[in-house]
């Protein structure tokens, strides 16, 4: 299985965890998709800077997509209708939201199965465990403070590595 | 096997066909279908670019683009606990969106034969102009025979 990113958004639509396994994208494609006003200077020199823009761009999007998605999804299929994932010819992505609007979505190859229930079980698992267990945690988590702390993200390591379907 | 309903979406992203066939999805009013059909345009776009490793460039830049090459294509299959939706976009940019339900075998030639009933029906209809609400008494009933005979 290929897993490229993974990510949790809290209920205030702000990204507070991510986690991607993709390489760096080419430059070209992405300034040709979203124009950047400084990023012809930038282009040469802090790269780093670049990188983590497109990242948090992304989060963005996806939070974006999926909240429309499951709106549109809810607008036909009914109120108790759940958006479960969707798939491209490229990737595929997989989405879980918890009673409280906190909402996990992992993007893999287009080969898997529904994940929703090993999403279920990260949620339930580690960040209820870890993260709302976790004493000197905050209650909310703006700018993802208290979140990938390291029992967190060695559950989460050893769940990807042991659990997820190979 | 239950087909839903049918839309089809024009290259601008306005809603030109919707029909349903089965009872299963909610009632919405002709300006809320608008709605579903104009944002679904434009989350299909959105799905195009988060493609997480694009292929790596291979035709050189000075030549023309070409709608043959591969490229990424947005969402094809959306899933959710009641129904399943298929996206299937033309080279020309027409989608087409078959909702079904979720164990639904073969949605694949559904959508070519659905296809195939647009091209002799609606564009090779004389009096019909692009981008325009398809009104055409023979793809209805060709949808009808067709959809409904294999129901």
């Amino acid at each position: 299985m290929v897993l490229y990113s993974f990510y949790i958004f809290d209920r205030h639509t702000e990204c507070i965890y991510s986690r991607r396994w993709t390489p760096a994208r080419p430059t070209s494609s992405s300034s040709k998709a979203r124009p950047q006003s400084e990023g012809s200077i930038a282009s040469n020199g802090d790269n780093s800077t670049q990188q983590a823009r497109k990242h948090t761009d992304d989060e963005k999007l996806i939070f974006g997509l999926v909240f429309s998605l499951r709106n549109m999804v809810q607008k036909l299929g009914g109120e108790d209708d759940t958006f479960l994932s969707y798939r491209t010819t490229e990737y595929k992505l997989h989405y879980y939201e918890t009673p409280t609007r906190m909402k996990f979505v992992m993007l893999t190859d287009t080969k898997q199965n529904n994940l929703r229930p090993y999403l279920h079980q990260i949620w339930a698992n580690l960040y209820v465990e870890y993260v709302v267990k976790n004493p000197l945690a905050p209650v909310e988590h703006p700018g993802g403070i208290g979140v990938a702390n390291e029992m967190f993200e060695r559950g989460l390591e050893t769940f990807f590595v042991a659990v997820l379907p190979a | 096997m239950v087909v839903f309903a049918l839309f089809i979406i024009s290259k601008s992203g306005g809603l030109i066909y919707n029909r349903e066939f089965h009872t299963g999805l909610n009632k919405l009013s002709s300006n809320d279908l608008l709605m579903v059909a104009g944002s679904f345009h434009g989350m299909h776009e959105i799905t195009k670019q988060l493609c997480p490793n694009p292929p790596p460039p291979t035709i050189p830049s000075n030549t023309a683009p070409t709608p043959f090459a591969a490229r990424a294509t947005g969402l094809e299959v959306l899933e959710t606990s009641q129904f399943r939706m298929q996206c299937f976009q033309t080279l020309t940019g027409v989608k087409f969106l078959l909702f079904t339900e979720p164990q639904q075998p073969n949605i694949d030639t559904i959508l070519k034969k659905i296809y195939e009933l647009y091209a002799d029906f609606v564009m090779k209809n004389p009096f019909y102009t692009v981008e325009m609400p398809v009104r055409c008494e023979k793809f209805d009933r060709g949808l009808d025979g067709f959809v409904k005979v294999r129901g």
